[in-house]
């Protein structure tokens, strides 16, 4: 039984993680014409989320170091003397990817978490034959 | 009479095992994309039911008179398993499909354990003149 609650305790952290990079990929798709903007990364880490239970958790906010797009816009009010810009970094294509692999994930998570659920039941059920 | 009630203490063994196994297979999937994280999961029941008495799914007893039971469930050995080819670029080795194939097969075992444990006591209920 026991066995069966660091199952969903596992499974909560699962659940909890996945949508904190949830959050992080709909802030850059917000931001994603920003100037200036760079792309948040949420790095996952394996941490016990109770006594020997590896769950998951999301680690600090880190920012993506690759090269600002510039962007052409003479009537921008950043824009220089060659009439570029500093843009964001955000990858649309990068960000859809990652909020797909997210849900992906957390569907994964719920659905272990509904079959402890239903194991746990199952014991229940046999005390109360 | 001679109550044997080895099945009993089998089908105990069996759902405790998939317990266990299903905690280890919801650790996988929660660091399903945690860099460097290693699949992991335990023996077969088939192999841990084989080392005979030893094994850990016996109930343990101090007296011969002691039908006995562990307070906490017994821990089974963790090994890094994975499916094929299925390390990810950042070092990870959870494959979800996979994952979810062997949380199908301990729903499987522990629907058959609390089967045959039930199965069990109608028996014995039966054989006291109660139903």
């Amino acid at each position: 039984m026991s066995d069966l609650m660091k199952t969903m305790a596992a499974s909560a952290s699962g659940m909890e993680a996945q949508s904190a990079r949830l959050r992080v990929v709909s802030e850059n798709i917000a931001n994603a014409d920003t100037p200036g903007y760079r792309r948040k990364l949420m790095p996952f880490e394996a941490f016990a989320a109770a006594p020997q239970v590896e769950g998951v958790r999301a680690g600090r906010v880190q920012l993506d170091r690759t090269e600002l797009t510039q962007v052409y816009d003479p009537a921008h009010p950043m824009a220089g003397a060659d009439g570029m810009y500093d843009g964001s970094n955000v990858n649309l294509m990068i960000e859809m990817a990652d909020a797909r692999e997210a849900q992906r994930s957390y569907e994964a998570n719920l659905r272990l978490f509904d079959q402890a659920r239903q194991m746990t039941s199952a014991v229940l059920e046999l005390l109360r034959r | 009479m001679d109550l044997n009630l080895n099945i009993l203490t089998l089908a105990r063994g069996l759902s405790g095992h998939a317990a266990e196994r299903q905690a280890v297979i919801a650790q996988n999937v929660a660091n399903a994309d945690t860099p460097d994280y290693k699949a992991k999961d335990i023996a077969p029941f088939s192999e841990v039911y084989a080392g005979g008495t030893d094994a850990p799914m016996a109930m343990l007893a101090t007296r011969p008179g002691h039908l006995g039971a562990g307070a906490d469930t017994p821990n089974f050995a963790v090994v890094e398993t994975s499916a094929f080819a299925s390390e990810s670029p950042n070092g990870n080795t959870v494959s979800i499909e996979d994952q979810m194939m062997r949380a199908a097969d301990v729903k499987r075992s522990h629907d058959l354990a609390l089967g045959v444990y039930a199965k069990s006591m109608d028996i014995l209920r039966m054989a006291l003149g109660r139903r």
